[in-house]
């Protein structure tokens, strides 16, 4: 076990970790944070995406030892102070049907949008092709990011 | 799905340190970068370390370095950055397209150019690059350092020329000095995140020099001398990029296996090429 | 049409904010505390072999791991429609990836570690893996003692032969009908299986409390089903009905996979072993390829009479289903398309043979479509092809041929009111029928395919649904039923139907996903049933708890009740205009009279629904007499495709789809099935492509090697059309439309490659590899005619 410390949502985290634990579970099963989902454990789904330290990563490939120091942001703490203007978008737009992709979708879009507010439909489509969605076809949620940029 | 077993996690501050531990015959070492790999590896079972040794404290290696005749990128460096550097996209093209075709942005974020090369899978996006820009690899290890040529690299599938006690600091890539243009081309089953079946790349100079690439199409990555020679100073005609394209025939062995069959990765390779050729002498010309 | 509020408006997803907040939990989400165990399942590495012995020793010995149970603790079957399943394979295994054994431990870690562990000592038995291979005389028999099993009356397993359900159409007088065509057409086609790939896996928690009461959280489509197979299964303890609670949480897509019972009934059976604490059982992507069910691969053997006006007199549909290792939902699936295959057309003359069979493959059941997908790719795909060669246009033969309200079905009953001509019209209209296209590509070409579908929703004649309905002191609502959504809309739409009736908005309605202790009965959230059954349940909720706050204000205020009437959270009196009570002031705590007194109480209201003119009874001959299907929802579809003709890679540039939902209740909510739906359908022709080796081992369980589509791979454009004929028995006319949209895919992108390359692909998938390959072939062929 290994004392790590982080900052988890804008709060300073310290726990104990095995090296061989991973941040997914370690996210959704220690800290009882369970909007990065487990959709694939293979890197394939984005499910379990969570940003750290300002990048969007895939917490199922990451070693939760590894982020020791590190900043998280999940959708829980996206939406600490009200839905951000994507997340209301997405939700007047019906966008999603089952809403387990939301949370990984919602926060590769986070990061894109923070870099470039005003992205092409080619690049959010490409920004979320690695967020697997099985229910919406994509486009609702391709017309509420879009609808952002206008 | 947890990992099975428990080993040991340094995260050392140094080099020195960092080559020290890597220097124990009697423990199975993994390095961690960025772990993409690495992480599933474990999960199945597929590796069993005793020790994984963290790198990222090795700002050193965390560096896309221009020397004019060559640019050296280092072991930290991930396929975002690379994507995000103006010093890829203008002098290594072919890396920059193929740095697009890995993954996905969330993968892409923490995957490394040289976790690519040390896991030599036969699809890895990154040997197109290292083949057309005669690459070679650094590794250090107590004993000193090497500079491993790229034909050396790749032993065999998922085999490089690296020793259990080296570590990998970077690549170094050779930048032509002539003018010259480039072109990476990955058979996707669709377009979204896909392994290439089989992948081309193509560097052309002005001096009507070329250098082929191809990749998955045999255990290794590997450079086509022959067709290289046959296109050498000529101008590149219908007729003679079709002859060219008959050649492949004789150069790659494709396999079949559960992503494609040998003869669509044939007929890929062979459109590829043709492609990827066309594509580079465009951006050639368009560079004059 | 009447002017409604609610209904036919696009309402915002009740649980929207729910789902893009992170705050939805879905059942990996829920928090069972410190005493939480985990079970690990240890899966057969033969796809049929006898099972010598278990050693579950070593296992036992690992620190933290508590127990191991294997198939000799639960030696008893289940099923939805047939019993031939046990919870864990008892003597013999019959599918790669089988579960032969379960860990319970503290940790995953100890309950994976202890699952390594187990040795089973296998006696492999001859592999029957191709479904023709299967009903050959000298096939290794997967169920000897078949006659035994116990299933739903309309099923005819053929005793010592893998065939587990025959169903059979006769109509009409086949030898006249063909002898009387002008053409006669043969052509066989092939779609293999598939994979639901719900990108929330299969999750189950289950805890048998020290009283003898089994809870049991589930991602499930099926919530009482599964309650009802749990307690039939556990009976022998003495288990009741309400012993048994199945609670729901938010699902993460289903398509069919989490409909009847699958994994969840390991963990409600372990915990029975292990009683007193919550076991968790999760399965990972592997296993949600192999071990739930996968979509029936079938081959279709099709022949059709036609005059040379393109009228068809005769179809003969033969269907040879690879149903896998248990079929106790897959067999409906058969059945389902055995009443059906038929298409959506006029045809006097039908003999269909639907053969569910048995083969040492993963299981199969519900997916999306039911069957229709899979048949219509061969129907749908001939029709074109017959109009090629009659020269007729293919839209013009369906025109010609397309089911009309009133014509008889294959089972002998009349189709209901609907919109499919409409639907031809629309579509042709949008793709652009007439024009030809041409790509500005060199290397490119463009083709259009066509295709028309239907579906009925597949049930037992009896399945039914239930609602209750409460109002809070400020005339909000909660509606407890218990259908899932499972990302469709349901609850939405259920709180629309409510708030129509009642006046009150949706956002004042809460509807949740359901706990079988609380919600009342529900059959399954599948079939595409959901909005037409449940909405009715839901309606009579709703005009009973109107009818009692009429009632009363009638009763209290001394107004004739035909004046009274609901709006906006108010009584209202229309020969009175200044009458006006408000809901909240009375609707929990009753009216106050003038004596001071109450009259009235909290306003609960309970509506149920069943249909009352179905019937499986019918002649297991002739298939004629029942009347087993509630109705059709049709619609009609093209695409537009470009095609790289050296690649094979093929782009859809624009893709058409309209469908008659009867009233349609939340036109944002039913474009988004039609949307996903369609893409789910395109990726099963383009992408999906599972693979098994020749031992039955799936070689891609995996989202690295079974790509469903990104972002990047969806068409250019899709137009969906929103066609609406009342469906008279619908809630304020509306039908079902879920499954519907990824039907056409199929065989519209088949007639559109040989409108585009006079090529005609018979199989599944269309890959890209596919049709380079086919091309480059053709290229040879023609060259060698030359
Ligand atoms: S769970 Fe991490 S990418 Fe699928
Ligand atoms: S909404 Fe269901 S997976 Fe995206």
């Amino acid at each position: 076990m290994k004392k790590i410390n982080f900052i988890l949502n804008g709060e300073k985290r310290q726990i104990y970790v095995e090296a061989s634990d991973i941040l997914l579970e370690v996210l959704r099963q220690k800290m009882g944070l369970t909007s990065p989902k487990c959709g694939c454990d293979n890197g394939d789904c984005g499910a379990c995406t969570i940003i750290l330290n300002g990048k969007s990563v895939r917490s199922c490939l990451i070693f939760a030892i590894e982020i020791d120091g590190m900043e998280i942001l999940t959708v829980e703490g996206l939406s600490k102070n009200g839905m951000t203007p994507l997340q209301e978008s997405l939700l007047t737009h019906n966008s999603f049907q089952c809403g387990y992709c939301a949370p990984g979708m919602i926060l590769s879009a986070t990061e894109l949008l923070k870099v470039n507010p005003k992205p092409s439909v080619e690049e959010i489509k490409e920004c979320i092709a690695g967020n697997l969605c099985r229910c919406t076809g994509y486009q609702p949620i391709i017309d509420a990011i879009t609808d952002l940029t206008k | 799905m947890p990992i099975a077993h428990d080993f040991d996690y340094i995260k050392p501050a140094t080099m020195e340190q960092t080559i020290e531990l890597l220097n124990q015959e009697n423990k199975r070492i993994s390095i961690l970068a960025g772990g993409t790999d690495l992480c599933n590896m474990l999960k199945n079972g597929f590796r069993v370390p005793d020790l994984m040794i963290d790198i990222k404290a090795l700002h050193e290696l965390n560096v896309i370095k221009d020397n004019n005749t060559d640019i050296f990128i280092g072991a930290l460096v991930t396929f975002s950055e690379l994507i995000n550097s103006d010093i890829v996209k203008e002098k290594l093209y072919i890396l920059w397209e193929a740095a697009h075709k890995v993954a996905s942005q969330g993968v892409r974020n923490r995957a490394t150019m040289i976790g690519n090369i040390c896991s030599a899978v036969a699809c890895m996006d990154s040997a197109a690059t290292l083949l057309v820009h005669n690459a070679s690899v650094h590794v250090k290890s107590v004993n000193g350092e090497r500079k491993i040529p790229v034909n050396e690299w790749f032993v065999d599938n998922k085999k490089t020329a690296c020793l259990n006690n080296e570590l990998v600091t970077g690549v170094t890539l050779e930048i032509p000095q002539k003018k010259y243009a480039s072109a990476y081309e990955k058979q996707m089953r669709y377009a979204g995140e896909d392994l290439s079946q089989s992948n081309v790349g193509i560097l052309v100079q002005e001096d009507k020099t070329y250098r082929i690439a191809f990749g998955a199409v045999g255990p290794t990555p590997k450079r086509s001398l022959k067709i290289e020679h046959f296109l050498q100073g000529k101008e590149l005609t219908d007729s003679i990029i079709a002859e060219a394209r008959q050649m492949i025939e004789t150069v790659i062995a494709p396999i079949t296996d559960v992503r494609s069959s040998k003869e669509y990765r044939m007929q890929m390779t062979k459109v590829m090429f043709e492609r990827g050729l066309r594509t580079a002498i465009e951006r050639l010309n368009n560079l004059i | 049409m009447e002017n409604y509020k609610y209904i036919g408006q696009s309402v915002q997803k009740i649980d929207g904010k729910e789902k893009v907040t992170g705050a939805a939990l879905y059942t990996d989400d829920l928090e069972f505390g410190p005493d939480l165990l985990y079970a690990e399942i240890v899966e057969s590495t033969h796809a049929h072999a006898f099972i010598k012995n278990i050693d579950t020793s070593r296992a036992e010995e690992i620190p933290d791991v508590l127990a191991v149970v294997t198939g000799k603790d639960f030696p008893f079957k289940f099923g939805l429609y047939m019993k031939d399943r046990f919870i864990f394979a008892q003597d013999r295994v019959r599918f790669y990836g089988e579960q032969v054994a379960a860990v319970i431990a503290r940790t995953p870690k100890a309950a994976k570690l202890g699952a390594k562990n187990i040795r089973v000592n296998y006696q492999p038995i001859d592999a029957v893996i191709k479904q023709l291979d299967s009903i050959k005389e000298d096939a290794e028999l997967l169920h000897p003692d078949l006659e035994n099993y116990v299933h739903v009356p309309w099923f005819f397993p053929k005793d010592k032969t893998n065939i587990a359900h025959h169903r059979k159409i006769r109509k009409g007088d086949m030898d006249k009908a063909f002898s009387e065509a002008d053409h006669i057409f043969e052509e066989q086609y092939e779609v293999p299986r598939y994979s639901h790939c719900a990108i929330e896996p299969h999750a189950a928690v289950a805890k048998f409390d020290l009283s003898g009461r089994l809870t049991v959280w589930a991602s499930s489509q099926s919530p009482h089903t599964q309650r009802h197979i749990f307690a039939e299964a556990l009976s022998f303890m003495g288990i009741r009905h309400n012993d048994v609670r199945v609670i729901a949480p938010h699902v993460g897509g289903g398509f069919g996979s989490k409909a009847g019972v699958t994994m969840e009934i390991i963990a409600a059976a372990i915990a029975t072993k292990y009683p007193g604490h919550p076991i968790k059982i999760i399965w990972n992507r592997e296993r949600e390829f192999f071990n739930t069910y996968q979509r029936p691969g079938v081959i279709t053997k099709l022949k059709m009479g036609v005059k040379n006006d393109g009228t068809i007199t005769a179809l003969k549909h033969e269907l040879f289903w690879d149903a896998g290792a248990y079929v106790e939902y897959a067999a409906n699936v058969v059945n389902a398309v055995g009443l059906s295959a038929m298409g959506p057309y006029k045809v006097d003359n039908v003999q269909i043979d639907s053969y569910c069979i048995y083969t040492n493959l993963p299981p199969t059941g519900p997916y999306r479509g039911f069957g229709y997908s899979e048949f219509l790719f061969g129907l749908e795909s001939l029709i074109t092809q017959v109009a090629h060669k009659l020269n007729i246009d293919p839209v013009k033969i369906r025109r010609i041929n397309a089911i009309k309200e009133g014509d008889t079905l294959a089972y002998g009953a009349h189709m209901n009111p609907n919109g499919l001509h409409q639907c031809i019209d629309k579509v042709a209209k949008e793709i652009e029928w007439d024009k030809k296209e041409s790509s500005p590509h060199k290397n490119k070409v463009i083709g259009k395919g066509f295709s028309l579908f239907w579906k009925a929703p597949a049930m037992p004649p009896n399945a039914s649904s239930a609602c209750f309905l409460k109002f809070n002191e400020d005339a909000s609502i909660n509606i407890l039923v218990s259908g899932m959504d499972i990302g469709q809309g349901y609850l939405t739409v259920m709180a629309q139907i409510a708030g129509e009736i009642l006046s009150i908005n949706p956002n004042k309605i809460r509807v949740e996903n359901p706990d079988t202790d609380r919600n009342p009965y529900e059959w399954q959230t599948v079939a595409s049933h959901i909005t037409w059954s449940c909405g009715n349940a839901v309606k009579n909720a709703a005009l009973n708890a109107k009818n009692q706050i009429l009632e009363l204000v009638a009763r209290c205020k001394y107004l004739p009740i035909d004046t009274l009437f609901l709006e906006d959270e108010k009584v209202k009196c229309t020969t009175k205009a200044n009458f006006e009570l408000d809901l909240k002031d009375f609707i929990i705590t009753g009216l106050q009279m003038e004596d001071g007194t109450f009259k009235g109480g909290p306003i609960i209201a309970s509506g149920t629904f069943m249909p009352q003119f179905t019937s499986t009874k019918a002649n297991p001959e002739t298939g004629q007499g029942g009347h087993p299907n509630v109705h059709y929802t049709v619609g009609a579809a093209a695409l537009k495709l470009e095609i790289d003709t050296e690649t094979g890679k093929m782009k859809i540039l624009k893709a058409v789809e309209a469908i008659d939902g009867g009233k349609i209740l939340n036109p944002s909510l039913a474009k988004g099935q039609i949307i996903g739906g369609l893409l789910q359908g395109i990726s099963t022709v383009l992408y999906e492509d599972m693979r098994f080796d020749h031992r039955g081992k799936m070689l891609n369980p995996n989202f690295t090697d079974y790509k469903i589509p990104t972002a990047l791979d969806i068409p250019d454009e899709i137009v969906p059309i929103l066609v609406e004929v009342a469906q008279p028995d619908g809630p304020f006319g509306a039908r079902g439309i879920g499954e519907h949209p990824m039907i056409p895919a199929a065989p519209m992108i088949a007639n559109a490659i040989e409108d585009a390359l006079g090529i005609r692909i018979k199989s599944m998938p269309i890959t890209a590899e596919k049709l380079c390959l086919a091309i480059l072939n053709s290229s040879k062929t023609n060259i060698n005619n030359k």
